[in-house]
């Protein structure tokens, strides 16, 4: 027995063995996607020179994986990737998007603090060999006694007060300090404003503020800056403050110690104190360093009224900088093309300029740059004719390039092209701006999800304004819900689309996306669907269909979430209910629909009752004929009479239903 | 194959424009498939009696092949005839254009579909007679055609009517149509019966000497196309694309319509103006660009500055990066990326797998420190003896495993060195 298992399991590793060189020799090829991400690495070689082939190739060590993951394409039937390893909690709607990446962040940070918080109980150490980043770091500090070291120990751990505290007793004690640790310590002050720093700041965490998902599709630029320009409102600049007594205390200062003093300044709000403290430093004969500077142009906007004496005085730094031989890098002049957007006409004509002297320096325009030329030329809410052609200009001037992250602004250029391109309706710049999207790893500076979320509904509404309805279900099923969640807000765009190419067959598969999305209890986009549906007669498949949808939609109003009844019928909702019940020739769902205006106090129009009647005379069912006229008459419709009539002259009456009728005119008439 | 069919096909649209070959065109698209189809019903007869032929298949997928293509080729100016109908309509009552200059494209794109469509009817009787006869022959039919186009149409001459296509491949089609109808167009209206035949249809209409010379005025601007894309007549398709720059650079930017006809649509924001040509040239064109412009000037290129911020990243510099990081979209989009993360954060084992991944201590130490670790022993051991043979034995472990430092090696030794000096008493009672 034992024997001839053991015949058979070597049979088996003779086969596979067989079939793995066989296909080893096969996938030997293939390789050439590796060699090619091994010439990624080389220098290019100008094919003149001769070829030298090295005896080794380092590779780094993400080579492989880069290649590998350069094979993989986007697929728009999957959700995020982050949500892949729990199919249960892929996520359908934004809310459940924004949940379950939070939590999923949330739960690494209270990891991450547990671990710091209690490092005695994660002390071994399973990995061979040593990850540094699973271990707890230090936060407390080691160093008890008042020296210099522990001033710099505490200056590393970021802590604000103790650092102050061990300066000022070294002071008191004589001991003098060294200028470097000392600019640490005025760094460290003027960088928290003087204040202990909150806790860490996680990336996830700070963008998910609002909530409220439509509010994210209003367009605002300034989001980027909303925490800190919250910050900068509760945490003003402190007159005399520790920063400036320990400043005071210098017997020299030196550059780096005006550095840390004036873009701390900058940073909390003392523009004005900014620009003396500036002075003085140009009063001790020393030169200042490019964060100076950067720092001043970032202020100046601030500190002057007008805007040529906005423009005058960056001007005037930058010259300033030229003297004293300071070299300019990409975020100065970042910040000169963010403080131009405030310079009014004067930006206009000064960006391009700016552009030019940049690329004289053999400096290149990240992508902030070009984010900032286009606001300075489309501002939001102005009248966008005259300037067309800038987005043109810009898009041909990024379009096909590979950009890195450099300037935290960089991550407003999508959504800001975007924008224009709505506001101009340029579908064409609309295709070149999201093309640029795919190249390389510009995806990375889309932003975080809400960035990416405005970035997709601007898109997907200029699509919903401008293309075929052929082609927008076609970017439709690419986008959603794989990588956008849209809002009511573009599925109205997108019912809308739908309406003006009378593509009304698609509303069923609409409305089971609109449910999905948890859109199903927005009753300002269930009542435009519903008004949609109404509107017309189609062929009776359509129809059909459309009446399931109604029901649906019907029953979303009866039944909310956890008992709660979210919509409220109207009249104007009813009746178009019934009205495409009526037209797929659904009569007794159309007359269970048509009881709830009773139930609900809404008031059914004469138009719709008189349609009623037509299509219960098809069927010539009088009973119920002459419920319908009770019911008229119960909500003392002034068109009862006329229905009356017709029900007198259209239908074959027995003697009780005529009586009933003479009964209701008399009623009628006396209530009139 | 298809692409190269069909290119061949346009490439004898356009000589067929350029007057050439006239009289085949429509059925015949060219020489050699006119020899094809005559020859093809010879060997087509010859199939039929011998069904197993693989040559007559051959010619027949040809003959095939090429009829259907004249018909595509028929069928497609009507389309867009159709297209330009349309647009004529839907835009007609907004839109009032003086600019020459823009109308030429719609003009044309009329002008270019009429003679196609004259051929059709042509083709008929042609096939009787020889090429050169018919070719006279529908050079004149042509030409009162077109004059009859004109006399139809006038009132709808101004107007934009064309839409920027998104499909580049189209757009380069289009362009050729362009090209070519302006040529033909040229030699159009060096004819003086097409004056007259202006004149007669300007009769028709109300105001007939207005409609006479506006008429007019239009042929005579139609003369003044430059000489350069007059010399494209004829030639092949390249220089044609290549005279169209020359004439792109010209009217460029000029053929934007004035200000005071802005459109407006529903919601009171105004569509971009239809960029037409313009648009489709995108990639050719060479222009002046503002980022072109002149610079500030405040600095000097090639200076070489100082730089003290050799310090070492500072806190500003890590809120910098941290910043950045925040702004920028971190999170993987595949297994792999996570992968590369995960390297990054040193989580990962490093590719190229490498056996000796977190040992870098213990890559100068050479292997004979590791293997020969006798000369540990000699001092303090006994020579001989069981301590010695236990020992020798406690070396050959050591020797084997891989798993330790060559200091924790020593450091075993020397464990065992201690142990045996301690026990040095006990050893000696034993006598060992």
């Amino acid at each position: 027995m034992a024997s001839s298992c053991s015949r058979a399991l070597r049979h088996h590793a003779c086969k596979s063995s067989r079939i793995l060189r066989i296909h080893l020799q096969n996938s030997w090829p293939n390789r050439s996607f590796a060699l090619n991400s091994a010439a990624d690495q080389q220098p290019a070689v100008s094919s003149l020179e001769e070829i030298v082939i090295p005896k080794k190739k380092t590779w780094s060590k993400e080579a492989v994986l880069q290649a590998l993951a350069s094979t993989v394409n986007r697929d728009p039937t999957a959700s995020d990737y982050r949500f892949q390893d729990d199919p249960y909690l892929a996520p359908r709607t934004s809310l459940d998007f924004k949940l379950f990446s939070l939590s999923q962040e949330s739960g690494r940070n209270a990891a991450n603090y547990f671990i710091n918080k209690y490092p005695n109980y994660f002390q071994k150490d399973y990995a061979h060999p040593h990850i540094p980043c699973l271990m707890p770091e230090t936060l407390e500090a080691q160093i008890e006694e008042a020296s210099e070291a522990a001033l710099a120990e505490r200056v590393q751990l970021r802590k604000v007060k103790a650092a102050v505290d061990l300066y000022d007793q070294l002071l008191q004690a004589g001991t003098s300090v060294s200028l470097d640790v000392t600019n640490e310590l005025l760094e460290l002050i003027c960088f928290y404003g003087d204040r202990d720093p909150a806790q860490e700041n996680v990336p996830e965490q700070r963008t998910e503020e609002t909530p409220q998902e439509d509010v994210q599709d209003e367009p605002q630029t300034k989001r980027g800056r909303g925490p800190r320009a919250s910050d900068l409102l509760k945490a003003p600049w402190k007159e005399d403050n520790n920063a400036e007594r320990i400043f005071a205390h210098l017997s020299e200062p030196n550059t780096r110690s005006y550095s840390a003093l004036i873009r701390g300044m900058v940073k909390y709000g003392a523009y004005s104190k900014a620009f003396s403290t500036y002075t003085d430093l140009l009063n001790h004969r020393l030169t200042a360093d490019v964060h100076i500077f950067n720092a001043l142009i970032a202020a100046a906007p601030e500190a002057q009224e007008k805007y040529n004496e906005k423009w005058e005085l960056i001007v005037d730094l930058l010259k300033q900088m030229a003297e004293q031989k300071v070299k300019p890098n990409l975020l100065t002049f970042n910040a000169v093309l963010k403080a131009l957007r405030r310079c009014g006409a004067l930006g206009k004509s000064q960006a391009f300029p700016v552009i030019s002297e940049m690329k004289a320096l053999n400096i290149d325009p990240s992508l902030a740059s070009y984010s900032h030329v286009l606001s300075i030329f489309y501002k939001i809410g102005a009248p966008v004719q005259g300037q067309k052609d800038i987005l043109q200009e810009v898009m041909y001037e990024v379009s096909g390039k590979s950009f890195t992250s450099q300037d935290p602004d960089d991550a407003q250029f999508f959504i800001t092209a975007m924008r224009i391109c709505l506001d101009t309706k340029d579908i064409e710049q609309a295709y070149r701006v999201h093309e640029l999207l795919g190249v390389g790893e510009n995806w990375r500076l889309m932003g975080n999800d809400s960035r990416q979320n405005i970035y997709y509904a601007r898109f997907f509404s200029l699509l919903c304004l401008m293309e075929q309805v052929d082609v927008v279900m076609k970017w439709y099923r690419d986008l959603i819900p794989s990588v956008y969640y849209p809002s009511s807000n573009v599925m109205t765009d997108l019912l809308r689309a739908l309406d003006t190419e009378s593509r009304l067959e698609l509303i069923p598969q609409i409305w089971r996306d609109i449910k999905t999305l948890g859109h199903g209890n927005r009753q300002k986009l269930v009542e435009d669907l519903l008004a949609l549906m109404a509107r017309e007669t189609h062929s009776q498949q359509v129809q059909d269909s459309l009446a399931d949808c109604a029901l649906d939609i019907k029953s979303m109003y009866s039944t909310g979430d956890r008992g709660k009844v979210l919509m409220s019928w109207t009249a104007g909702s009813l009746s178009n209910v019934i009205s495409v019940l009526l037209a797929a020739h659904r009569r007794s769902a159309a007359w269970e629909t048509l009881k709830l205006f009773k139930t609900h106090n809404r008031v059914p129009s004469a138009d719709l009752l008189n349609r009623f009647l037509t299509c219960v005379k098809e069927s010539g069912d009088v009973d119920q004929a002459v419920e319908l006229v009770k019911i008229s008459a119960g909500f003392c419709l002034p068109d009862t009479h006329t229905l009356i009539q017709r029900i007198q002259q259209e239908f074959q009456l027995s003697e009780q239903h005529k009586s009933i009728l003479s009964d209701l005119e008399i009623q009628t008439f006396n209530s009139d | 194959m298809r692409g190269a069919i069909m290119y061949k096909r346009l490439l004898n649209i356009y000589q067929v424009r350029n007057g050439l070959i006239h009289t085949q065109n429509t059925r015949l698209p060219s020489k050699k498939c006119k020899e094809k189809e005559r020859f093809a019903p010879v060997i087509w007869a010859m199939g039929r009696a011998r069904p197993l032929g693989t040559s007559s298949i051959f010619f027949s997928e040809n003959k095939e092949s090429s009829t259907s293509l004249s018909e595509d080729n028929e069928k497609r100016p009507e389309e867009n005839e159709a297209n330009a109908e349309v647009n004529n309509d839907g835009q007609k009552n907004t839109k009032i254009n003086e600019g020459n200059n823009v109308s030429n494209a719609t003009l044309t794109s009329q002008l270019e579909t009429e003679p196609v469509v004259k051929l059709e009817d042509s083709k008929k009787f042609d096939k009787t007679k020889t090429g050169k006869e018919s070719l006279l022959e529908l050079l004149g039919a042509m030409k009162v055609e077109v004059t009859t186009i004109r006399k139809i149409r006038p009132p709808k001459i101004p107007r934009i009517s064309e839409r920027p296509d998104p499909k580049p491949m189209e757009s380069v089609q289009s362009m050729f149509q362009h090209a070519t109808a302006e040529v033909s167009q040229q030699r159009e209206t060096l004819n003086p019966t097409l004056v007259a035949a202006a004149s007669a249809a300007a009769s028709t209409l109300p105001n007939s000497r207005q409609a006479e010379s506006e008429l007019l005025q239009q042929l005579r601007k139609h003369e003044a196309v430059p000489d350069s894309q007059r010399r494209a007549d004829g030639q092949n398709i390249g220089d044609i694309i290549a005279d169209m720059k020359v004439g792109k650079k010209q009217n460029g930017r000029s053929n934007a319509r004035p200000s005071s006809q802005i459109r407006f649509d529903e919601d009171g924001q105004g569509y971009t103006q239809d960029r037409g040509i313009t648009g489709e040239l995108d990639a050719v064109r060479t222009r002046k660009s503002p980022f072109t412009s002149k610079r500030l000037n405040i600095f000097n290129a090639g200076a070489e500055q100082d730089s003290l911020s050799d310090l070492g990243p500072t806190l500003w510099d890590i809120d910098l990066a941290n910043q950045i990081v925040q702004a920028t979209n971190q999170t993987p989009r595949n297994g792999f990326e996570e992968m590369i993360q995960w390297t990054k954060e040193g989580k990962l084992w490093q590719y190229p797998i490498n056996n000796e991944a977190g040992l870098e201590d213990e890559a100068s130490v050479p292997f004979h420190e590791h293997v020969f670790l006798e000369k540990h022993l000699d001092e303090s051991f006994p020579r001989q003896g069981p301590v010695r043979h236990f020992m020798e034995l406690v070396i050959t472990g050591l020797t084997k495993n891989h798993h330790l430092t060559v200091q924790q090696k020593q450091e075993h030794i020397a464990w065992f060195r201690d142990y045996f000096q301690q026990k040095d008493n006990v050893l000696k009672e034993a006598e060992a």
